[in-house]
């Protein structure tokens, strides 16, 4: 039996439009157009001074002021949020022209205090980029500046039984957070983020330069 | 309990981790396997045990689990393995004896004459192809057991279903070695493209692999320019290889056959 000429057209559109639905799926962008998660009223740049991974004290506002700034609070024995997040990142970061690369700031503020030396975070983010800037700090001053930037404070968690003094998680909030070079703090990123996400939003954002 | 090998976007490691479904699929397998091929002729096909082998080696830890959710190499060697390899593997441990019983029993129905049909089993077995390596398809597919199964099992079917033309004595075709040439050099280009796509796309075309914890040392755009390096290599060789196999059979052929009407 021979299916009628208009049935295989129809059939056939159906596979096309299924075939080409699946090849790219549509980015669900924010009222701004980011694929980031937009703030619904833009916050200003926290304030807080922390150790940078080369020594030396690091004044976030000041040394980050005028530059799109993505801020990340995480640790380096992290088995999966982190390093896909820096990856992703500095992956992104790696096909955007210079002239735009080099008005971006990264920020990694570790977590883990005790374990992430100074020496810890220049070894594991220069694996990134070499352009990251890690910071630490006392444990007090980690968690004062978590609660400026909004987020929770980090935990600790042991491992199973068999956990010792240096055996743990920590877990920690999973967002990059976004400062435009207005210095207000406008887009979040979740865990998930993906490079053509970054790839979409680092131009955008860095158009909203201060006036 | 785990049945198959999906991508949970847990962080790797070593332990050994069984996939009960993976060794009920196996066996079921060689039980077809058996049935189909083996019954009877008193002695294990060597091809066929390899094949089947590969498809438990392929589809169980820790080949299954990292091709399932940390690397896309690993996974364009599972497609390459299960759809290139395994097909001709499995054929050709077929006896003409039980090449002769299946032909008796399925060789005039008119599905295989419609399946097997060169046009058909490269269309399907490149759209099987093009539909399993869709960004929305892998990443929807492979989170979750049954999907994983989906692939591996269509990628099985496909390579099977492309392969028949090329090594099954029947049905009867005309065209003879030139046809197979072209049919299988036709039924290259998809996945050769696939391979293009892969080695020279900017950015991670799955989520599943870009977003997975962090395996090897190397990055996700890295792990998939070498899936489609092995895609264009692997799959090279062996269409290549396959041709040159036609081509001298077909050479030898007509060698034998001069030589008999001289």
């Amino acid at each position: 039996m021979k299916m009628p000429k208009r049935r295989r057209l129809a059939i056939a559109a159906a596979v096309t439009v299924l075939i080409c639905g699946g090849c790219g799926k549509e980015r669900d962008l924010s009222p701004s157009g980011y694929a980031g998660a937009e703030l619904p009223q833009p916050k200003p740049k926290p304030a807080f001074v922390l150790t940078s991974m080369h020594g030396g004290s690091f004044d976030f506002r000041r040394e980050t002021d005028g530059f799109l700034t993505l801020l990340f609070f995480g640790y380096t024995n992290c088995p999966d949020v982190c390093p896909v997040q820096m990856s992703n990142l500095a992956a992104a970061l790696d096909r955007l022209p210079s002239d735009l690369s080099r008005r971006v700031r990264v920020v990694f503020v570790t977590t883990d205090p005790a374990r992430d030396t100074p020496a810890r975070l220049r070894q594991w983010l220069g694996a990134f980029a070499p352009s990251f800037v890690g910071l630490t700090g006392t444990p007090e001053q980690l968690t004062r500046a978590q609660l400026d930037a909004g987020l929770p404070p980090a935990v600790q968690a042991s491992i199973g039984d068999s956990a010792t003094a240096r055996d743990y998680t920590v877990g920690h909030a999973a967002q990059i957070i976004a400062y435009t070079p207005d210095n207000l703090e406008r887009v979040h990123y979740p865990s998930g983020t993906r490079q053509q996400d970054w790839a979409h939003d680092i131009p955008l954002l860095l158009q909203r330069d201060r006036q | 309990m785990t049945w198959w090998c999906s991508a949970t976007g847990q962080t790797w490691t070593w332990a050994w981790r069984p996939y009960p479904g993976v060794w009920l699929f196996v066996a079921c397998l060689a039980a077809g396997y058996w049935a189909l091929a083996w019954r009877g002729t008193g002695r294990a096909p060597g091809f066929g045990v390899a094949g089947l082998l590969l498809v438990w080696v392929l589809l169980d830890w820790p080949i299954g689990a990292l091709g399932a959710g940390y690397l896309v190499s690993v996974h364009a060697v599972q497609f390459l393995l299960l759809a290139f390899v395994v097909p001709p593997l499995l054929y050709a441990g077929v006896s003409a004896e039980r090449w002769g019983w299946l032909e008796e029993r399925i060789g005039r129905g008119r599905a295989l004459l419609v399946i097997t049909h060169p046009v058909v089993a490269g269309a399907g077995f490149n759209a099987i192809v093009v539909t399993t390596h869709l960004p929305s398809v892998v990443d929807g597919l492979m989170a979750r057991q049954f999907g994983a199964f989906a692939v591996d099992f269509a990628w099985l079917l496909g390579g099977l279903l492309f392969w028949w033309p090329v090594l099954a004595p029947f049905p009867a075709r005309a065209g003879g070695a030139l046809a197979k040439i072209g049919y299988l050099f036709v039924g290259s280009l998809v996945h050769t493209a696939l391979g293009m796509w892969l080695l020279l796309s900017r950015f991670p075309v799955y989520g599943i692999f870009e977003l997975a914890p962090p395996l090897g040392g190397r990055s996700a755009v890295v792990d998939q320019g070498i899936a489609g390096g092995l895609m264009e290599l692997i799959g090279g060789l062996i269409i290549i290889t396959s041709i040159a196999v036609v081509f001298f059979q077909w050479v030898r052929r007509e060698e034998a056959e001069r030589l008999v009407h001289r």
